[in-house]
């Protein structure tokens, strides 16, 4: 692409020329300051509290249990949604693919294939109480980004340990920046028409989540 | 013709100025209903969210550092951008200006051999005019964005870069998608509209295999792409097609992730008035086995890189286009976004498209505004807008001085002999005599002038003026001297 590598140096050349690279950049970059709120200031029970009322201020559903209860937690879940078929990343131990249901387990499935099926159960990588957020890292049993958004029910599996106050503590758990991430807050949602909230455009319209005391 | 009921120009070479503009809009009473509605309620979400958050302007000042530090470093970041996204398996394109761009995207359509694409809401492409740029090349373009459809079903143009379609109500959207959908029995319920829109676009989400995105943020730190958005089509379209292509401005980069922690943070409260917006999706270059697995991004100057030269101008490319300077605009909420002959309307479309024209065009945008602040208050990434305003008035006016046309213009001429005037104080006295003398002429018995003839007519059309006093102040403190020399004498 040669008219695009000449662009390149053009561009390139009319940034240095109206601001030259700084050889201070990195010290210039530690030295922002950040003087915003980094750590919350909640007991780990008002935080959970707090990321359950997000999350419902939301319309999503938020049931809790106990770590051992947790297979059948799911299956109550799965059992009240009304639906039938679910799909699971490859990931997703063995033990929450509740019996009596229809089974997809990810392994390749198309587009098509997941279409189909009525939803979806998930574990996640991280909660963000402040905002309701369900942070998605798409590990194994995160699954592909496809699979939690074509069903149009989405059941996701929140540790309380993995529940954080503020975006700046998620952040600090990120060691490593991850190649993909889907923040979730709240099921699919619109106001285009007249700033009238509607719920369930594209992706799942349904998001459920059983908080998982550890 | 348009849902709005006349044709809006968007094209700053072309569009009227903004006077001249903004007049369909005020004379239409059900726009200017829809527009108040909509910006009323986001404004009134957003004072609430933000009310909330304690740590708010200490947000604001660090949103405003990360992104001037990026600005400053513009070049180190890009090329680094460039080569991580490079080694994460994406390819990068660079493209001086809007032709440029499109002629990239439409040679990776032809190497996909695609003639149907799917799109992200992107005001970058609107920019650069690249949907009807696609379509005059046999590329159909399906937008997936609820109001972008609306838009372009409607043949209608945004008027608002978070809510396009703010200035359509929904009995104009059941018409629409009544008429283009082909189902006469939908209602006017925002509900079944929504449905509508949502079958509508199904089957091209699973069949459609290339996609056209924009960016919120570039990481240069991972080489990373972030897309802010709620509906779910944005997920639809990054994750589905087997081609992806990003356009994206050059400002839009961000040194690392973690400086996403401000961004997000700031950006869905000030854009939509919601602690975080639905979705924000992240993904850097290819991932096998999830999503398209071919990715291109084209980073986009024309115009940016002359904005950094200035350091007031500067702060223009720190904005992370949430809108709330439109949305807390008194101006906006009158005229709408169509009058500011623009894809980029309100305050900050006023500062920005002059200065990516280099002030070709739009020179009439800096004086679109009362000055009051509101958008600068407001905006997450403290730019000054009001300051910038100013310095593009004063460029304005030095461009006009240049021009020989201001022998012709009266208020050029005015100023000059203002310029006179007020350089002695012997002339300036004599002036004000005179005035007073002339202006006596006009004024009723009530000590107001009501009526003013010539271009004085424009003042007192719609407001009365008060007679000048029969004595001035140096007058009346020169002679209150003189009597008081007497008495002491």
């Amino acid at each position: 692409m040669n008219h695009s590598s000449n662009s390149r140096q053009r561009v390139l050349d009319r940034i240095r020329a109206a601001a030259p690279d700084s050889p201070a950049r990195e010290r210039d970059y530690a030295a922002l300051e950040r003087p915003y709120t980094r750590t919350g200031s909640l007991t780990a029970e008002a935080r959970v509290a707090l990321m359950t009322e997000r999350l419902r201020e939301y319309d999503a559903g938020v049931t809790e249990c106990a770590s051992g209860e947790l297979p059948a937690a799911i299956a109550a879940a799965l059992a009240a949604s009304g639906r039938k078929t679910f799909v699971a990343p490859a990931g997703l131990p063995s033990a929450w693919l509740a019996p009596g249901f229809e089974w997809k387990i990810d392994r390749d499935l198309s587009a098509d294939q997941i279409e189909g099926v009525d939803g979806v159960v998930t574990a996640c990588f991280c909660g963000i109480a402040d905002s309701g957020t369900i942070v998605l890292h798409h590990a194994a049993a995160e699954g592909r980004r496809l699979v939690s958004l074509l069903p149009d029910w989405h059941l996701c599996i929140l540790r309380t340990s993995q529940i954080v106050e503020t975006l700046p503590e998620y952040f600090a758990r990120c060691t490593q920046p991850p190649a993909l991430v889907t923040w979730i807050s709240g099921p699919s949602a619109t106001a285009d028409i007249e700033m009238t909230r509607i719920k369930g455009v594209h992706g799942p319209r349904f998001l459920q989540v059983i908080v998982v005391r550890d | 013709m348009s849902t709005s009921g006349y044709h809006p120009d968007l094209d700053p070479a072309s569009a009227p100025p903004f006077p001249k503009a903004a007049l369909p809009v005020l004379n239409n009473m059900q726009l200017r209903k829809n527009v108040a509605h909509a910006v009323d309620v986001i404004q009134a979400k957003r004072g609430r969210l933000v009310a909330e958050k304690t740590d708010w302007q200490q947000l604001r000042a660090a949103g405003a550092a990360i992104r001037d530090h990026a600005l400053e470093n513009l070049s180190f970041y890009l090329q680094q951008f460039e080569e991580r996204c490079t080694a994460a398996g994406g390819v990068v394109h660079w493209a001086a200006d809007a032709a440029e761009a499109r002629r990239i995207i439409l040679d990776l359509l032809r190497q996909e051999q695609a003639d149907e694409v799917i799109k992200i809401k992107t005001m970058t492409s609107a920019e650069i005019q690249l949907n009807p740029y696609l379509e005059s090349a046999g590329v159909k373009v399906f937008e997936t964005d609820l109001a972008e459809i609306i838009l372009q079903l409607g043949k209608d143009e945004p008027s608002h870069i978070v809510v396009p379609a703010l200035h359509v109500n929904r009995g104009q959207v059941r018409e629409i998608f009544a008429r283009s959908m082909n189902r006469p029995d939908l209602s006017d319920d925002p509900q079944a509209l929504t449905a509508a829109a949502r079958s509508y676009l199904r089957q091209k989400f699973l069949t459609v295999p290339t996609a056209i995105s924009g960016a919120n943020f570039l990481i240069a730190e991972t080489g990373g792409v972030a897309i802010v958005e709620s509906e779910g089509n944005g997920r639809m379209c990054l994750t589905l097609p087997r081609a992806l292509i990003t356009v994206a401005g050059i400002e839009k980069v961000l040194p690392r992730f973690q400086d996403l922690e401000v961004m997000l943070q700031v950006l869905a409260r000030s854009a939509t008035g919601e602690r975080m917006n639905p979705y924000t999706s992240l993904w850097t270059g290819v991932t096998p086995g999830d999503g398209p697995q071919r990715f291109h991004v084209v980073l986009l100057d024309n115009g940016r890189s002359s904005i950094l030269k200035r350091e007031t101008e500067r702060q223009t490319l720190r904005c992370i286009r949430c809108a709330a300077c439109m949305n807390s605009c008194p101006v906006y909420r009158q005229t709408g976004g169509h009058a500011y002959g623009s894809v980029y309307p309100g305050p900050i479309g006023a500062i920005l498209t002059p200065q990516l024209t280099e002030l070709h065009h739009a020179q009439s945008l800096p004086y679109a505004s009362s000055l009051c602040g509101a958008c600068y208050e407001v905006c997450p990434v403290k730019i000054n807008i009001p300051e910038i305003l100013i310095d593009l008035r004063a460029q304005v006016t030095d461009q006009e001085r240049r021009q020989t046309r201001r022998w012709f213009d009266p208020m050029y001429l005015g100023m000059r002999a203002a310029n006179f005037v007020f350089a002695s104080a012997g002339r300036f006295h004599a002036a004000q005599r005179l005035g007073r003398i002339g202006m006596r002429l006009f004024t009723g018995k009530d000590g107001w002038i009501h009526s003013l003839p010539g271009m004085g007519a424009k003042w007192t059309q719609s407001r009365d003026l008060r007679g000048l006093p029969q004595q001035t102040f140096h007058e009346w403190w020169a002679a209150r001297d003189k009597a008081a020399g007497k008495e002491a004498q």
